[in-house]
């Protein structure tokens, strides 16, 4: 299939390119092509396409064991660092503007919402990074795990996605109307495609980190 | 689109049955299995708005309480999947029925009338603004208080709090203290001094 393609017809998937090291201006290159290209390895990118754009999909144990564990750590980490310099500031600087004309007590109450939220963001981002991604990889390395946790993480992932939601839900329905339009709805499609793109990111870490480190764990009791 | 779940233990049925709803244009079929412990782990966080169920998968003992079995999912419709013979009592637990002969016309219709019944119960209930009482349960939410010293303040049962909770969270579609907080105060129903 052509890449563009691809994007075409699911859009979401253009912000995984650049987290795979996919640039644009591919052509009418496949998507075979440019993985090879780029040194992706074709079954991950078609693991993160399927959960992109299939709701239902729950990957096969065979399936994940075709991808490269390491590589998809590494497109998780991309991603968190995406979210946290571009996409958080961008929507916070579509919220400044929003923000400017109201009262200035309702804008601190609203900026230390969001304030609030990103620290959280960052701090569940932080926990992954510093304990259950070092884990994973040691558990790669080793092909043993020395303590294994029985995968008692739980990383949250609804209260994430409820502040988001929280969040959309007062710019939609209860910011009073006298703010401008323009940048209001500029900040909503941003926050949807975050929402999107933050649902589809927990998924991967739900449907394929988790029940990997799982199966290592399984593993290495045999 | 509506999220459809299949649970029936034939393969044949329930492969056919997928197809068949695949080609409804309004229709998406998110999961289908055909034993209960692979429908329990899944359908929480699949959040279907139909399962379509055959009975038959659970013993008889557990067929007089089927909707009690997905109590956590209190808005997801059941639609029986019949293929012998269960008793009335046990299908009027289920909002539609498909039976063995249907053809698709005829499933369509039955899942039109059980989508129908879904849409009319949140039209009735979401477009309510909040009422009195849970404005002030959403102003001690805001206050930092607990279930427990709400129900104490406004001298109501735990049970009543958080029932007014739900109906808060349905109404707004916010689910967060700090959120609703923020809403609480812009509809001037706290002053930000009040607030820890």
């Amino acid at each position: 299939m052509k890449m563009a393609d691809a994007i075409n017809q699911h859009h979401s998937l253009l912000t995984v390119l650049p987290r795979l090291g996919i640039p644009l201006g591919f052509g009418e290159k496949s998507v075979e092509q440019l993985c090879d290209e780029h040194r992706v390895s074709l079954p991950l990118f078609l693991l993160i396409a399927r959960v992109y754009t299939e709701d239902s999909y729950y990957p096969s144990i065979d399936e994940l064991r075709q991808c490269p564990m390491a590589d998809i750590l590494q497109y998780l980490l991309l991603s968190h660092r995406d979210y946290l310099d571009h996409k958080l500031p961008h929507i916070e600087h579509h919220l400044h503007a929003l923000l400017e004309p109201m009262d200035s007590k309702y804008r601190t109450l609203i900026a230390n919402f969001y304030t609030q939220f990103k620290s959280d963001l960052g701090e569940h981002f932080r926990y992954e990074e510093e304990v259950i991604f070092p884990y994973l990889r040691q558990t790669l390395r080793d092909g043993d795990v020395a303590n294994p946790q029985r995968c008692t993480f739980n990383l949250q992932h609804d209260d994430i996605e409820d502040t988001l939601n929280d969040l959309t839900n007062l710019l939609l329905k209860y910011i009073p109307s006298d703010v401008s339009s323009d940048e209001r709805i500029d900040m909503l499609l941003d926050t949807y495609a975050l929402s999107h793109d933050i649902g589809k990111h927990a998924m991967m870490e739900d449907r394929i980190l988790l029940p990997y480190i799982q199966f290592l764990e399984s593993q290495s009791h045999d | 689109m509506t999220k459809v779940a299949i649970a029936e233990p034939s393969p044949i049925l329930r492969v056919g049955l997928a197809q068949l709803l695949r080609e409804f244009p309004d229709v998406e079929v998110v999961f289908s299995t055909d034993n209960l412990g692979a429908l329990n782990s899944r359908i929480n966080a699949l959040k279907p708005d139909i399962l379509i169920l055959n009975p038959l998968l659970f013993e008889y003992a557990r067929r007089a309480t089927l909707r009690a079995e997905f109590d956590q999912l209190p808005n997801m419709r059941l639609v029986g999947l019949v293929t012998s013979y269960i008793e009335a009592q046990h299908q009027k637990q289920f909002a539609g029925i498909i039976e063995l002969n249907d053809d698709p016309q005829r499933i369509k219709s039955t899942l039109n009338q059980v989508e129908n019944t879904l849409q009319s119960d949140d039209d009735e209930s979401d477009t309510d603004p909040l009422s009195d009482r849970e404005k002030e349960v959403l102003v001690c939410l805001s206050k930092g208080l607990k279930n427990n010293e709400i129900a104490d303040t406004l001298n109501i049962s735990v049970h009543t709090v958080i029932t007014h909770r739900k109906n808060i969270v349905r109404k707004t579609g916010i689910k967060s203290v700090a959120a609703l907080t923020v809403y609480a105060i812009l509809n001037n129903l706290i002053e930000e001094k009040d607030i820890i």
